[in-house]
């Protein structure tokens, strides 16, 4: 009776361990996706930085740019984390 | 802070032997976010289906942002003419004049964009109150469905393929689509490229309102959720996380409206760059 129990969960816990690799990679991706946009804000900061340091006055136009761009670049990598997400949670 | 909710749900998840899942789609995602999802009914009513076509709650949540701009802008117009008004509708008046100068007029030219202006109005206003009200308590974000920011990317789409057509001729628009001076040969390629590149626009536009909205609720679930799963061990452990994890949702929540109001603008300076460049390609 022990035996049927412990074959029932392995059989469900392979199961659950099959559909979970597409959910891992699905997670590993959309988290890898980010490197992307930390790499591309973080330019646009280190940029803006240098940019205001240069010429102070112009502090406002630069703030408004960085912001803008610093979205633009988001949206690039909400593609690959939506379709990470969408492996993650088939 | 609800205290009967969190012990109730205390409560069943000890029933459940931590079945419900925490952040997953038992028991504490019904509570926290199930009126956020698209379903076809509100806060328990089910909602009728009208000449064979069932309306779900994300509309409700659509018409009450249209509510809320004509209440917003009903005194605004008077304000702009005649100097007249509150604070409140001077400030709608000088972003709305914000707009006109910086967003459409630079992007559009004067000519179309006074012509224009309405339609880069309405976007942006619609998905600043659409944004807004996801933040609200009880209230559902219309932006994070990918049909919703669909629907909008779709309008900017059309106008620009039918501005162009008004505006340049329709043969001498898809014409004009690939830059001069390009050697015969190339031509096709760079034809085939630049009609993708019109498809890919508004879907970019989609895809980047609607995972900027879905990822700031996901964080928030993912942070409350978290509370949920401690109170799975033990509720005393629950409620001592949570003074924390309610800390950072309001956080993340502060950020979430910041980012409501840029992508709004995102979304209206990018249609109103690409309707500039179908109506007038400097190429």
């Amino acid at each position: 009776m022990l035996n049927l129990l412990l074959q029932e969960a392995a059989s469900e816990a392979v199961q659950v361990a099959a559909a979970s690799t597409t959910h891992a990679l699905g997670a590993v991706g959309a988290g890898l996706a980010v490197i992307g946009a930390g790499i591309g804000i973080g330019l646009i900061g280190g940029k803006a930085g240098e940019a205001i340091a240069r010429q102070p006055e112009s502090t406002a136009d630069i703030k408004g740019n960085a912001i803008v761009l610093a979205a633009l670049v988001e949206g690039a990598t909400f593609f690959a984390i939506v379709v990470g997400l969408l492996f993650a949670l088939k | 802070m609800n205290l009967s909710l969190l012990h109730n749900l205390s409560l069943v998840l000890a029933a459940s032997g931590g079945e419900g899942g925490e952040g997953g789609h038992g028991n504490p995602f019904d509570y926290l976010f199930g009126h956020v999802v698209a379903q076809p009914s509100i806060f328990g009513i089910h909602l009728p289906e009208v000449f064979g076509m069932q309306i779900w709650n994300l509309q409700i949540y659509q018409l009450l942002a249209i509510v809320l701009m004509f209440v917003a802008f009903f005194p605004v117009r008077r304000a702009i003419t005649a100097g007249s008004g509150g604070f409140v509708t001077k400030v709608f008046a000088g972003w709305v004049a914000w707009l006109r100068d910086e967003v459409v007029y630079p992007n559009v030219g004067e000519k179309d964009g006074r012509k224009l202006l309405p339609m880069f109005l309405s976007l942006f206003f619609f998905i600043t109150f659409m944004n807004l009200l996801g933040l609200v308590p009880y209230g559902a974000t219309a932006t994070a469905s990918v049909f919703v920011t669909g629907g909008l990317a779709l309008i900017t789409l059309f106008v620009m393929l039918i501005g162009g057509m008004m505006a340049q001729g329709p043969l001498k628009f898809w014409v004009n689509l690939v830059p001069s001076g390009v050697p015969g040969y190339l031509w096709p390629m760079l034809f085939v490229l630049e009609v993708m590149g019109l498809i890919i626009k508004p879907f970019a536009l989609t895809m980047r309102l609607m995972a900027n909205m879905t990822g700031g609720h996901l964080v928030i679930l993912s942070f409350l959720g978290l509370m949920f799963f401690f109170a799975q061990d033990s509720t005393a452990i629950g409620w001592g996380v949570s003074p924390l994890v309610v800390g950072m949702s309001v956080f993340m929540m502060i950020i979430e409206g910041f980012v409501a109001l840029l992508q709004a603008y995102v979304f209206t300076l990018l249609s109103a760059i690409f309707v500039g460049m179908c109506l007038h390609p400097d190429h």
